[in-house]
């Protein structure tokens, strides 16, 4: 009785870092680590050894039929318990937990509770019987393999890190398809399953080889023919079918990630082909660039924070202001005429003006003050001044807003001069250019020097009549 | 001794006070555990997503509908789903195998025979995507790249009603939100000068079925997202304009007093209908200005009036609804709703559907023109077609020159464009009689999920709570059609 009281905080202890570790596993999905938790994780390595000692020494003890201090043995099943803990919180901090982790994580969870187990009856008659040794062997074998698939972990192959690092590395210029795009998909989305130590389905897409070998349920890739690829196929089930890749709990591909996997199995599924060597009009082509273009909602991550409040005050009946997403502190900026135009309603916006990534003036009274402030929005993607009074002084300004995508300047008093500034502005996609002084030859020119930019010049009268005109085949009574 | 005894029977040694020392020490344990779980406590995150109204959840790839509805059900047969096999086997039964035991309507249920009608109109391939157009659209032909046609379309309606009840509400049964309340609702207004739902309405020489108000109610949202029609002629909004006398000043006097009065009815009640109406009222008389402006189509240059054809200056034809369209998109109405009637051909279909045809296929084509030439095709998403399909075989007599087609709810076509919908795709297809579908079926409930999407909305996380329970436009299905979006 009096041991029993003298051993209450040992026993606490035991009792309390089993529940915890139990709670872990079985709460693992919901649980976010701390920075400071996380970094306890690190201590794993480093305690990790004790409990194998100790463990082993006892379950010796217990075999070889001696008496086993309880002092040790509580020893040995706390270091075991923290070192449990310490490895499920090393793992968390783990980007993608591989098969080998997986397993060493519950064998040695299981080491861990079962070692618990034991010092929970070590006192009680049930400790005396012949089945504690079946216990203690049981665990002898738990600890044998949780070290053995620990050491895999650490000094197998490059097992954890392979995901992880590739999927940094921006995509290089003319990239190899195979080896830079396609390679990248599967290193993201299907490697971690499909690699030398899981080989679900039988199916390996760690090398060019191994792909095109196929798996369990046939090829996986048909050169030439993705109605045949079974990974095509699997891409495009519904995500709540059995078979659906990738499995439940996983995230899909996205769409252009397939497009590009259906496009190179059609066109072959060549690990020699750059990007250089497709044609221009080839999808592909459009596809590939669309997944090296810098994110846009990543990018908007890095805006300073705008409050609601500062929104509602700078807005009215005439301006309006929006966030373009939930969460995100891009803004779109739409103005409609009020009856009396000020300028102070938009010239307020410098308070945001690097907020702004949609900004639609369209048909306002601007002046050169407005343009300033346009001009300083330095994150805008879209700008609508059409049917405004800009002029050729006023677009100069623009030509340092290096994310402008779209810029809709028709009905206004633009010239030739303009020119240089669109062609100067790198990321300009589309360009909506008619009604204004602008030449048709310098049009052409600008469509040279930029084969990238889509230039919008409208719907010329020839325009207009080719439309109107219906085959007379076509005519109908 | 007393506790030796004890300990023999219970052999884990665990007595009360043991036990709940122990006890306390797990739950302590769990309490710590609890704490590596980020927001355990906070309501759902995805709950607090779907409430944020006003904003979209994701990045849009469209900030505003067109929708074209061709209301009676234009005849895919006829329009986008070539099938040459009709011709081949002209005049033969429909095979039962491909009916299948689908239903009919009342108007052929009694039909002995259902002979398989070939279109009376030629197809052609157009553009460099080589889309099946029917020559009864030559103008929408030359957009064939601009444009999505979508043949796996299918509903469970089978009659006018509920079919276009269901397409517009999600709902076959009336009452529910119409999609451009919805839209209001999630989005919230671009332009607070002018509603952001708008209905306009026109109608062909053809066969015509009814429209009703319901169509475009807000259903149990509140009822400043219910679709406003504009009327053609000299009062677009019934009840606007001021009555002769009356000045703007005097106007707004009458506001301000009538908004303090209700203001301390609201006070009184708490009743949030109150706000919404004097909302209403602040919002009239600035559409007292703004409506007249957007609707006034004299400033617009003599090349937009070709493109559209001369019938867009008569208020009331499908083409000046386009024309308008495009003017209230432009000032920023989320969801514009046009209406053309007169698609039902249950006989005369070719004579008819020439008329139909010739109503809005340069005026729809123009649209998608003028709105590219503009910009706004980047963000404007289009969306023409009717409730339901028609059947492949005749409806009456059978006689190609003067034939008719019943109603056919497995399979029919519509068009996409803009918006972040691809252009140049013909997606989905139908079985080589144009009856069933083989290949990517959309559901009424995946196009009105797919619109969401491009519109930046999670189908399954807007939802309205009405009489205890959480309603959604695509109630409890729908999947996003990914494979139609850029």
């Amino acid at each position: 009785m009096v041991k029993t009281v003298k051993n209450t905080w040992v026993d606490s202890t035991v009792m309390a870092l089993s529940v915890f570790l139990i709670f872990c596993l079985l709460f693992e999905s919901y649980i976010e680590l701390p920075p400071l938790v996380a970094w306890i994780g690190r201590w794993h390595p480093l305690v990790l050894h004790f409990p194998i000692v100790l463990l082993l020494i006892c379950i010796f003890l217990g075999l070889t039929g001696q008496k086993i201090s309880r002092k040790l043995l509580a020893l040995a099943v706390m270091a075991s318990l923290i070192t449990a803990i310490s490895g499920f919180l090393l793992g968390k901090a783990t980007e993608v937990k591989g098969d080998l982790l997986i397993w060493h994580q519950y064998l040695g969870a299981a080491v861990a509770i079962v070692s618990a187990i034991w010092y929970g009856l070590f006192e009680s008659s049930f400790g005396k019987t012949l089945y504690i040794k079946g216990l203690q062997i049981v665990l002898l074998g738990l600890i044998l393999m949780t070290g053995h698939y620990g050491g895999m972990v650490t000094h197998g192959e490059n097992f954890l890190a392979l995901p992880v690092d590739k999927s940094l590395e921006p995509i290089p210029e003319n990239p190899l398809i195979y080896q830079d795009v396609v390679v990248r998909i599967l290193d993201d989305n299907c490697i971690s399953c499909h690699n030398p130590n899981k080989r679900k389905g039988k199916l390996l897409m760690t090398s060019f080889q191994d792909l095109l070998k196929g798996g369990k349920s046939g090829l996986a890739i048909s050169p030439g023919d993705p109605g045949k690829s079974e990974l095509m196929r699997r891409l495009r089930l519904q995500e709540d079918d059995e078979e659906h890749m990738p499995p439940d709990g996983k995230k899909s591909l996205a769409p252009n990630e397939i497009q590009i996997l259906n496009r190179w199995i059609s066109l072959g599924a060549s690990d020699s082909v750059r990007l250089a060597d497709l044609k221009d009009t080839e999808p592909l082509v459009g596809f590939i660039k669309q997944l090296m273009e810098p994110d846009r909602v990543e990018k908007w991550s890095k805006l300073p924070v705008v409050a609601d409040s500062t929104l509602q005050s700078l807005s009215s009946d005439y301006l309006t202001i929006g966030r373009i997403a939930n969460n995100s502190n891009a803004l779109s900026v739409s103005a409609f005429m009020p009856p009396v135009y000020e300028a102070k309603s938009i010239l307020d916006l410098n308070r945001i003006a690097n907020n702004i990534v949609e900004f639609d003036l369209s048909g306002i009274p601007i002046g050169q003050k407005e343009m300033v402030l346009v001009a300083s929005c330095m994150n805008l993607e879209r700008l609508e001044i059409d049917g405004t009074s800009v002029n050729d002084s006023d677009l100069m300004r623009l030509q340092d807003l290096t994310e402008l995508a779209s810029l809709k300047v028709f009905n206004t008093n633009i010239s030739d001069k303009s020119l240089p500034v669109f062609e100067h502005l790198k990321n300009l996609k589309h360009l909506y250019l008619w009604e204004t002084k602008v030449t048709q030859n310098a049009i052409e020119n600008l469509k040279a020097l930029r084969p990238d930019l889509q230039v919008d010049d409208g719907m010329d009268e020839e325009g207009v009549k080719s439309f109107l005109v219906v085959p007379d085949s076509l005519q109908h009574e | 001794m007393g506790n030796d005894k004890h300990q023999k029977e219970n052999p884990l040694k665990v007595n009360r006070r043991h036990f709940f020392s122990q006890l306390s020490v797990g739950i302590g344990s769990l309490a710590l555990g609890s704490l590596l779980i980020p927001d355990l406590f906070k309501n759902d995150q995805r709950e607090t997503i779907g409430q944020t109204l006003g904003i979209p959840n994701f990045a849009p790839s469209a900030k505003r509908v067109i929708y074209l509805f061709q209301a009676g059900a234009p005849s895919q047969l006829e329009t986008f789903d070539h099938k040459p096999t009709l011709r081949k086997r002209m005049g033969e039964d429909l095979p039962e195998s491909i009916r299948n035991g689908q239903r009919l309507t009342g108007m052929t249920s009694d039909q002995k025979t259902f002979p398989l009608m070939p279109p009376a109109v030629g197809f052609q391939q157009h553009g460099k995507s080589g889309a099946w157009v029917s020559d009864f659209f030559p103008h929408i032909a030359k957009i064939a790249d601009e444009i999505c046609i979508v043949k796996s379309m299918h509903t469970e309606a089978i009659n006018h009603d509920p079919a276009i009840t269901f397409f517009q509400t999600g709902s076959q049964i009336s009452g529910r939100p119409s999609m451009g309340s919805w839209m209001s609702y999630g989005l919230g207004s671009e332009n607070k000068n002018l509603p952001s739902f708008v209905v306009l309405t026109s109608r062909g020489k053809g066969n015509s079925q009814g429209l009703y108000s319901k169509l475009w109610s807000s259903g149990f949202l509140d009822s400043k997202h219910q679709g406003v029609l504009l009327r053609s002629g000299k009062d677009p909004v019934l009840y606007l304009n001021d009555p002769e006398g009356i000045s703007r000043s005097d106007k707004r006097h009458l506001l301000n007093q009538v908004a303090s009065l209700n203001k301390l009815h609201h006070i009184e009640t708490g009743d949030d209908e109150i706000e919404s109406r004097i909302a209403q009222y602040e919002m009239a008389y600035r559409m007292q200005m703004s409506v007249p402006d957007v609707m006034d189509i004299s400033k617009e240059p003599a090349s937009i009036i070709k493109l559209y054809g001369e019938d867009c200056q008569v208020p009331g034809t499908y083409a000046a609804n386009a024309l308008q369209a495009r003017r209230l998109a432009e000032n920023g109405v989320r969801f514009v709703q046009l209406y053309h009637q007169g698609w039902d051909q249950h006989g005369n279909l070719p004579n008819e559907m020439a008329g139909q045809a010739k109503d809005v296929d340069q005026a729809s084509a123009a649209l998608i023109l003028d709105l590219k030439q503009r910009g706004m095709l980047e963000d404007t998403l289009v969306i023409w077609g009717g409730e339901f399909g028609r059947t492949n075989y005749c409806q009456g007599n059978f006689d190609p020159k003067n034939y008719g087609r019943d109603h056919h709810p497995r399979a029919f076509s519509i068009w996409m464009a803009g918006g972040g919908i691809k252009p140049g795709l013909s997606y989905g297809q139908t079985d080589e009689f144009g009856y069933n579908i083989v290949e990517d079926p959309v559901h009424i409930n995946d196009f009105h999920a797919t619109l969401m999407y491009a519109m930046g909305l999670d189908h399954e996380q807007m939802t309205y709570k009405y009489q205890g329970r959480r309603f959604r436009l695509t109630d409890v299905a729908g999947n996003v059609i990914k494979d139609i979006l850029l």
